[in-house]
């Protein structure tokens, strides 16, 4: 049973006169305990599809269209107070920098002792505290952290703040943005590890948004390539990375060193990120695709289904027009 | 160009300071009458004869106004690029020698920070005499710290830039890397923090004036002002005008300093 | 924390020291001097000239003065007054009280009322009244204070004649007590709406830009995703990190204020200390000169350092810097 399905979702960023198309038309399912991550260039609109699912884009700037099922509810119809109740329950997240993820000028236990009294007021404060102690010891930081501010931290501390907090109530989703990007190699794979760890223990959804594709192979069984707002392949890791079938995931892949280490010579694709306040007629990704056809140009490419939840939108996909990759 | 289009505060503060730099060139052109002359018609109502009125010397506003702008002008630019100056090269030498020579610098400019500058410039104006020359001079001594405080933090950031290294490697001499590179590249900040000392230097000239201080030789709307207040009452024209003549020059600078700020600063931009 | 006091008490010192020996160095280069002042314009004998400047020691080499006077200093003394052979103390402590009331009313008023402003502002940005107080705090910090006294005096004391347009209280009257009182806030009223109405923009564009810095700030996101109250995270939260800017500005525009009350306290002709400074500069009378300057050093210094001691109890950052 899918945990999170995303239908049709859209959004619009209203600046000045101009409209930025920055999700066109993104649906896909997450199931119940998976994990999914969703890679894309920056500007591809993953950050705002986060930031979608959880409400937290400008209301004044920003228009959002489709549908968000999750847990049999539809998010972008609640109302604020109910969406409130939802929101770190189950609902929870770990934001990029996350250093700058708690106010500088108070103490860490004291504000997460806060954001547990915002769903559970009534607990003593003595239960409060010792739940926030034994999130500490689920991400391995010490207790004295508590009383520390966030400056006195490590990048790597500071991650595993940011990840005991998004635990705090066992969430059935977390969604995390760049999580580990500011991080140095090594604290990241240690911090990649032990998320993977705990999601088996809490039995938590997982979706992770990066501009790494490594870090999806190794922490993710599925996988959304993004680009410019729209979900171009989405599928299994093993699949896709075996077989990659848009001419955007083969460029991603290749832009990545082999992940065995044989390849030194590193891919670039020509072009830019196409205008998102005026999107092409065609595919999205026509401009720089090597293998566009007239028709690329011209018709937008629907999403085709295909086994194991495949999903992949390009016109020319599979070979079924005797195209070469 | 888009973003100065859009600018309003520079847009509006450029087309004051236009005006009032128009002023200042014509006022010959523009004035009705001698501003020195001492005319019969004693604190006069605003009027056809005298546009604003006249004096309690019989010295007509309108003319003395006109000729008050190149005073203020003059003053507040010499003053402002005295203060660039010094601002430039120590803050420059600070942040692109930095080591020892930073933290001693970087004291002095905390102390002189602290000091009361207005009472420093009120002694010196008082005590050495109160001339134009004087006070340019001491406005641009005591208001150079934030300009250097700027500069700093430029040569700081650009001593670690690529082209500012090779250009090390190379072996030229500190000295002239500073003057070549490091000065031009990081000067934007402090054009804009000038404009704002512009309009510092004219409020501080203005209000030397105001306290009997100004340069007795020339015309100033500090002096206007506080001649006019022995008549603020029968005579409200003379104070009212000249004073109004100032608020608007300090605006325009500081529009447009405001609006450079804006400008240069995309980050400060973003979240106005 | 007794290192950082120790640490900013010593440099408050050198700061009082080093202005001092400015100002010092300043009085004595000019020309003119108060002997000549003192002994008249009619034909002074030299007798008299000489035995003045040796009972003011100003027949010494400068640098001894400078010595001279910090020793006396030290033992709490500021000496005569040249001109009215007063103790300069006396003649400061005489003077000191209403400059402080107008100047610390003033910018603890501004702090209050351009903060709120600013912080309103900021979270309707870009309303009607956002523009509106933007616009016109252009406008004040463009206007000398001087001339808003005269147009406060004009309007309001001349025109309406509701209030008095001079001193700090009516001495015809004689009031005593809660009356003395009333009375002197009424002669406050104008030039305290003066230092305040100057210094509000600057607390104002502060307050609004910090509170938008902090409200775009990663750590917001977090709290809003934590489902806390937007309310909430505003009290909590916003207000701590974004008073810092506000709290160094205080000090800064004490010292400001403290500096340049000069000018308002001579357009009203408030019974402070502007009227004995401009009378020591006029006359050279270096004791009283430079008593005053050393009050406001002083004064400075310890504002600067209540400051810091106020930011380091809020930013914990600051200890370890």
């Amino acid at each position: 049973m899918s945990l999170l399905s995303i239908k049709n979702a859209n959004v619009i960023y209203k600046v000045k006169d101009t409209e930025i198309h920055a999700v066109n038309d993104v649906s896909f399912e997450v199931e119940q305990q998976d994990s999914v991550g969703i890679v894309g260039e920056s500007g591809s609109g993953k950050s705002t599809l986060a930031m979608m699912i959880l409400r937290l884009l400008p209301k004044d700037t920003s228009v959002t269209e489709g549908e968000i099922e999750f847990d049999d509810r539809e998010l972008l119809k609640m109302t604020e107070e109910e969406f409130d109740k939802l929101r770190w329950t189950e609902l929870a997240a770990v934001f990029q920098k996350s250093m700058n993820a708690l106010s500088p000028v108070h103490r860490i236990g004291h504000q997460m002792m806060n954001i547990y009294k915002v769903h559970c007021p009534n607990v003593s404060k003595l239960e409060t505290k010792k739940r926030v102690l034994e999130l500490f010891r689920m991400v391995n930081l010490p207790e004295r952290v508590f009383h520390l501010y966030q400056h006195e931290l490590s990048g790597g501390m500071m991650q595993r703040v940011s990840i005991a907090l998004s635990l705090m109530f066992n969430p059935k989703l977390i969604i995390m943005d760049e999580a580990t990007t500011a991080l140095d190699v090594i604290t990241e794979s240690q911090i990649l590890e032990e998320i993977m760890k705990l999601q088996k223990e809490l039995k938590l959804t997982r979706l992770m948004i990066t501009h790494d594709m490594s870090i999806v192979a190794n922490t993710c069984r599925k996988v959304a390539v993004m680009y410019a707002g729209c979900l171009l392949e989405y599928g299994l890791v093993t699949d896709v990375i075996a077989s990659p079938r848009h001419p955007y995931t083969i460029g991603l892949l290749k832009s990545f060193p082999n992940f065995k280490g044989e390849r030194a010579e590193i891919y670039s694709m020509d072009g830019n990120l196409p205008d998102l306040s005026r999107l092409p007629e065609g595919c999205v990704f026509a401009p720089r695709c090597p293998y566009a056809q007239k028709k690329c140009f011209t018709c937008p490419p629907q999403t085709v289904t295909y086994e194991n939840g495949r999903q992949v939108m390009c016109h020319f996909e599979g070979g079924n027009n005797g195209i070469q990759y | 160009m888009s973003r100065l289009k859009d600018n309003k505060q520079l847009r509006n503060g450029i087309i004051f300071l236009t005006v009032i730099l128009f002023v200042a060139a014509a006022a010959p052109l523009l004035a009705t009458h001698d501003p020195f002359k001492l005319n019969e018609d004693i604190l006069a109502a605003p009027g056809s004869k005298y546009l604003l009125g006249s004096d309690g010397l019989g010295r007509d506003v309108f003319s003395g106004i006109i000729y008050g702008a190149r005073t203020s002008i003059m003053v507040g630019v010499i003053a402002a690029v005295i203060s660039a100056v010094i601002g430039v090269v120590i803050g420059g030498i600070a942040g692109f020698f930095g080591g020892k020579t930073d933290l001693v610098i970087s004291e002095i400019i905390n102390i002189f920070l602290m000091l009361p500058s207005f009472f420093l410039i009120l002694i010196v104006v008082a005590l050495f005499g109160s001339n134009l020359f004087n006070m340019m001079i001491i406005i641009g001594l005591t208001t150079w710290t934030s300009n250097a405080k700027l500069m700093r933090a430029q040569a700081l950031s650009l001593r670690e830039r690529t082209f500012i290294k090779a250009q090390m490697t190379l072996g030229k001499s500190r000295g002239r890397i500073l003057i070549e590179h490091i000065i031009p590249n990081g000067i934007f900040p402090i054009i804009a923090n000038t404009t704002m000392n512009i309009s510092q230097a004219i409020l501080l000239e203005s209000s030397l004036s105001f306290l009997g201080l100004g340069d007795p030789n020339l015309i100033s709307w500090g002096q206007m002002v506080y001649q006019g207040k022995s008549y603020l009452v029968n005579g409200w024209w003379v104070s009212t005008f000249s004073g109004l003549a100032i608020v608007i020059t300090v605006l325009a600078f500081y529009l447009i300093g405001d609006g450079l700020n804006n400008v240069l600063n995309p980050k400060l931009r973003a979240k106005k | 924390m007794k290192r950082f006091l120790l640490k900013r008490i010593l440099s408050g010192v050198l700061i009082i020291f080093i202005s001092l020996l400015i100002c010092f160095v300043l009085i004595h280069a000019a020309p003119g001097n108060p002997v000549t002042i003192l002994a008249g314009h009619d034909n002074p004998s030299p007798e008299m000239i000489e035995s003045l400047t040796e009972k003011y020691g100003l027949d010494k080499p400068l640098p001894m003065q400078f010595v001279n006077y910090l020793g006396t200093l030290l033992k709490g003394d500021l000496g005569y007054s040249i001109v009215s052979d007063k103790p300069v103390v006396t003649l400061i402590a005489e003077k000191i009280f209403p400059t402080l009331l107008l100047a610390l009313t003033g910018v603890i008023l501004a702090v209050v009322i351009g903060t709120m402003l600013g912080i309103y502002a900021a979270r309707k940005k870009g309303s009607r009244f956002d523009v509106a107080v933007n616009s016109i705090s252009y406008v004040f910090d463009s206007t000398p204070g001087f001339w808003l006294g005269l147009m406060m005096i004009l309007l309001f004391a001349s025109t309406f004649k509701l209030f008095p347009t001079a001193g700090m209280v009516d001495l015809r009257a004689g009031y005593t007590g809660s009356a003395k009182v009333l009375d002197i806030l009424h002669h406050l009223f104008l030039p305290l709406l003066t230092v305040t109405l100057i210094q509000i923009p600057r607390f104002f564009r502060i307050a609004r830009s910090s509170v938008i810095q902090i409200m775009s700030e990663d750590f917001i996101t977090t709290f809003r995703a934590a489902g806390m109250k937007e309310s909430q995270i505003f009290r909590d939260y916003v207000f701590k990190n974004a008073i810092l800017p506000t709290v160094t500005l205080f000090g800064i525009s004490l010292a400001y204020v403290l500096g340049g009350i000069v000018i308002v306290e001579i357009v009203f002709a408030w019974p402070g200390m502007g009227r004995l400074l401009m009378d020591a500069i006029m006359k050279r009378d270096y004791p009283l000169l430079m008593g005053i300057y050393l009050t406001l050093s002083v004064s400075i210094s310890v504002t600067m350092l209540l400051v810091d001691i106020v930011y380091a109890a809020i930013d914990p950052r600051i200890r370890y810097e």
